[in-house]
């Protein structure tokens, strides 16, 4: 049996191609729908997610193929919290509506996708700051729209269909703002020309916005929020909602637990190691997907179908050059987690400031993001330094004059448990015999 | 600083309290560890000041004077480290006799010990289990956050002249003549004729390195740490079968709980204890028995959520006894070491051990019986 772990583009693509091969599967996804967080769609009304993703197509014959396929089994509703090598297999421990369960696995697949990346900048803890992926998620997967007048920025293509979905669905687009120059593109040509469908879809968008009168400017970044606007090149702005992202950050959880080789990507992004069949150096466990490279989905699903025993050929190559092509083009300055001034919150769970890491550093001789956590608590509350963890370890860098080394950045990715388990349900698991 | 009158090795909470007793009685002091501040041992403590869990002997009366001294440091350096007095209850859940027996044989000793009934119990920690109806109540057991306190405690060694150099790795010990001339280190030489030996799990290393021999082994122990909490335990609950793993030779891993809420509102679950060396692998049943434990003292934790657990190795010695006092072997090195889960609230008090000797004062207590000769006598 397979376990694949989250039902995104390459999950379910994983999915697809292993239950054609014969191959019993299970896959496991913390959603109640198929679909992961690129393809959320509201449960009842999935004919109407047309208008929010530009290639739903794809998503609803994976699904309709998958919903009817008997050697499928679906776990919604669960996150995998632990995971063991035994012997040759694996065991997951799963909960399963809040309920502990195990199951037991010969392969695993691990597409378990990215999370947004955040960087820190004044103001950005006030409500109606967030990332353009909770603002998509909201709309996507509850039709919420989160705001009436909405600023955009950070960079990445990610961000224009985030302003096209709240365009169309009646928000104020009063600002959309990419860091970086698409010209840059002109350095990365292959890119583009090997996946012209890349270009179809960015026009697709463009045409969009420019219907609701949406003009991107380019090379300005939020400076500073305020309640009620958005600083963006000395301007005020006012809005209700800003949304920054910067790229995405994969979730290696499972695979640093369960001792896959991690790797720090030319994004600085810590990574499963895979080699040319998705398998990292466990064996039997392999990895797709943005968890192995933020490369968009349409490597992901490649990756999946590759890592559920099917194959890739060329068209793996043209995704990977597009995707190598994206992180040329859109990359996040460490400029920005330098100059923050002091009193800027850097991790929010812990309330923690630039100046307190700062002076952990000159005052107690924090020589590392590690013993700056230690010594202000930053990284240690509920999110477990997901959002902040990055950010810790440039700004200590940056503050000893140094570059963050690969092994920090790797230690920075392992985390003891991939999920929270109330100390309920984890005793219970003794008189259950797991 | 190329000749410091003597030179601790090992920025954790024993190095950090030597430094600072040897600068206060006037030595100039070079701290080198090879990671950062705390970034051993020290780092993975949960800050343990406990004069609860020790038998009536040489380890209690170090214990109890170490307790104040924490308090003096702390009046010493400035109130940074969280340093509290937070006080100990002992539980009992089946057979109180031992519990109370032993609480009598610490009360001789000089431990504050004060028996609480039911209702007594519940006023102190109203979310315990009616299960229980009595147990022992230590109001000096206490609590510190011990990457500050060494953090804090070298800052001030550093302010008083001292120098503290992070990230250098000792790579060799001169010991010509058969005492101490100083270290070679990948940050640089340095002499000295007194070494100190704070280096906790690696201890047995250095003196290794050194040319002597410490037999100080890891033993590993979890910590649950959970979301957190409104304030749900105000006090270190302990159930009774802690007080006899401490001192159990039983290679076999034992688990039994400990229950504390922090200033930062996490519930920290610890003191399962493992003798499997250096692996650091996590292991879900270990979780599942704190858990099931901590949560049948306090079944309100059920529904909280843990959120990560750590593991820390607690470096030993055969007999359970910290070693504290100059080798037999090597004329001015010095260890302070093999504290056990004990090193935080002994830290201090090895500290002004080892500083009497070197400047010939007469300590507060016997040192013998933590000497390393007691490992040294066959080679010497």
């Amino acid at each position: 049996m397979i376990a694949i772990i989250g039902a995104g583009p390459a999950g379910l693509s994983a999915a697809a191609a292993a239950t054609r091969r014969g191959e019993e599967v299970i896959i496991i996804d913390s959603s109640s729908q198929l679909g992961g967080q690129y393809w959320r769609h509201l449960p009842s009304a999935r004919n109407d997610s047309h208008s929010l993703h530009y290639d739903f197509s794809k998503a609803q014959k994976l699904f309709d193929e998958l919903l009817s396929q008997p050697l499928l089994t679906r776990y919604s509703n669960s996150q995998v919290w632990q995971a063991e090598k035994c012997g040759d297999q694996f065991h997951l421990y799963i909960l399963r509506n809040g309920v502990e369960e195990k199951v037991v696995a010969d392969k695993v697949i691990l597409a378990t996708g990215a999370y947004d990346r955040t960087i820190p900048f004044p103001g950005w803890t006030f409500p109606g700051v967030m990332t353009p992926g909770a603002a998509q998620a909201m709309l996507k997967g509850h039709g919420v729209l989160v705001g009436k007048k909405v600023v955009i920025a950070g960079t990445g293509p990610f961000i224009l269909p985030v302003a096209t979905g709240l365009a169309e669905s009646g928000a104020e687009i009063v600002g959309l703002f990419e860091f970086n120059n698409p010209f840059r593109w002109i350095f990365n040509l292959h890119g583009l020309l090997l996946n012209p469908s890349r270009i179809a879809e960015a026009f697709y968008y463009l045409k969009k916005l420019q219907k609701h009168r949406v003009k991107i400017e380019f090379g300005k970044k939020v400076e500073s929020a305020t309640r009620s606007s958005a600083v963006v090149d000395g301007t005020e702005i006012e809005c209700d909602v800003i949304a920054v992202g910067w790229g995405f950050a994969p979730d290696v959880t499972l695979a640093g637990i369960l001792g896959a080789q991690l790797g720090v990507d030319s994004d600085g992004t810590v990574i499963v190691k895979v080699d040319r069949r998705q398998e990292t150096n466990i064996l039997g466990l392999f990895a797709a997907g943005e968890a192995t490279g933020i490369g968009g989905s349409t490597l992901s699903m490649i990756e999946g179908r590759i890592a559920g025993g099917g194959r890739g050929g060329l068209s793996r190559w043209r995704a990977q050059v597009f995707a190598n092509g994206l992180k040329k083009v859109y990359p996040v300055p460490s400029i920005l987690t330098k100059n923050l001034p002091e009193e800027t919150i850097i991790c929010r769970c812990e309330e923690v400031t630039r100046g307190q890491i700062c002076t952990s550093i000159d005052e107690l001789g924090a020589q590392s993001a590690r013993t700056a956590k230690l010594f202000t608590r930053a990284g240690m509350g509920l999110c477990q330094g997901r959002v902040c963890g990055r950010n810790v370890s440039e700004i200590v860098a940056d503050h000893l004059v140094q570059k963050v080394s690969d092994s920090e950045r790797i230690a920075g990715g392992q985390r003891p448990l991939a999920a929270p388990i109330s100390l309920g349900e984890l005793g219970d698991g003794l008189a259950k015999k797991f | 600083m190329k000749s410091p009158d003597a030179i601790v090795i090992g920025a954790g909470i024993a190095g950090a309290s030597c430094a600072l007793a040897l600068t206060n009685a006037g030595l100039t002091v070079l701290v080198l560890d090879r990671g950062p501040v705390a970034g051993g041992t020290t780092g993975a403590g949960e800050g343990n000041i406990l004069v609860s869990d020790k038998d009536p002997g040489p380890e209690l009366t170090l214990a109890l004077r170490s307790r104040d001294l924490w308090f003096d440091m702390q009046s010493d350096v400035g109130d940074h480290f969280e340093l509290e007095a937070k006080g100990g209850i002992v539980v009992a859940r089946h057979d109180e006799k031992p519990l109370k027996d032993f609480a009598a044989k610490q009360r001789a000793a000089g431990v504050d010990v004060q028996e609480v009934g039911d209702r007594e119990l519940h006023e102190l920690e109203p979310f315990l289990t009616p299960e229980i109806t009595s147990g022992v109540f230590y109001p000096q057991d206490s609590q510190c956050q011990p990457m500050l306190a060494a953090a804090h405690v070298l800052r001030a060694v550093r302010l008083r002249g001292g120098q503290v150099i992070t990230g250098a790795t000792v790579k060799a010990i001169d010991t010509s003549g058969g005492r101490v001339q100083g270290v070679q280190s990948d940050k640089g030489n340095f002499s000295s004729p007194i070494i100190i030996n704070a280096t906790g799990t690696w201890a047995g290393d250095i003196a290794t390195m050194a040319g002597s021999h410490l037999p100080i082994a890891p033993r590993k122990g979890f910590i649950l740490v959970t979301a957190p909490a409104p304030k749900l335990i105000h006090h270190k609950v302990y159930d009774s079968d802690y007080v006899a793993n401490v001192a159990s030779s039983d290679a076999d891993l034992q688990t039994s709980t400990v229950v504390e809420g922090t200033r930062a509102g996490t519930i920290l679950i610890g003191a399962s204890r493992e003798r499997i060396g250096f692996d650091g692998r996590m292991n879900v049943d270990i979780l599942r028995r704190l858990a099931a434990q901590a949560t049948s003292l306090f079944p309100i934790l059920r529904d909280i959520q843990l959120l990560r657990a750590y593991r820390g190795f607690r470096p030993y010695a055969p007999d359970h006894l910290p070693v504290i006092g100059e080798d037999s072997l090597i004329q001015g090195l010095w260890h302070s070491a093999g504290h056990e889960g004990a090193g935080i609230g002994l830290a201090p008090g090895s500290a002004h051990l080892i500083t009497a000797q070197i400047i010939g004062k007469t300590p507060f207590m016997d040192p013998a019986p933590f000497s390393p000769k007691r490992f040294q006598a066959g080679a010497a």
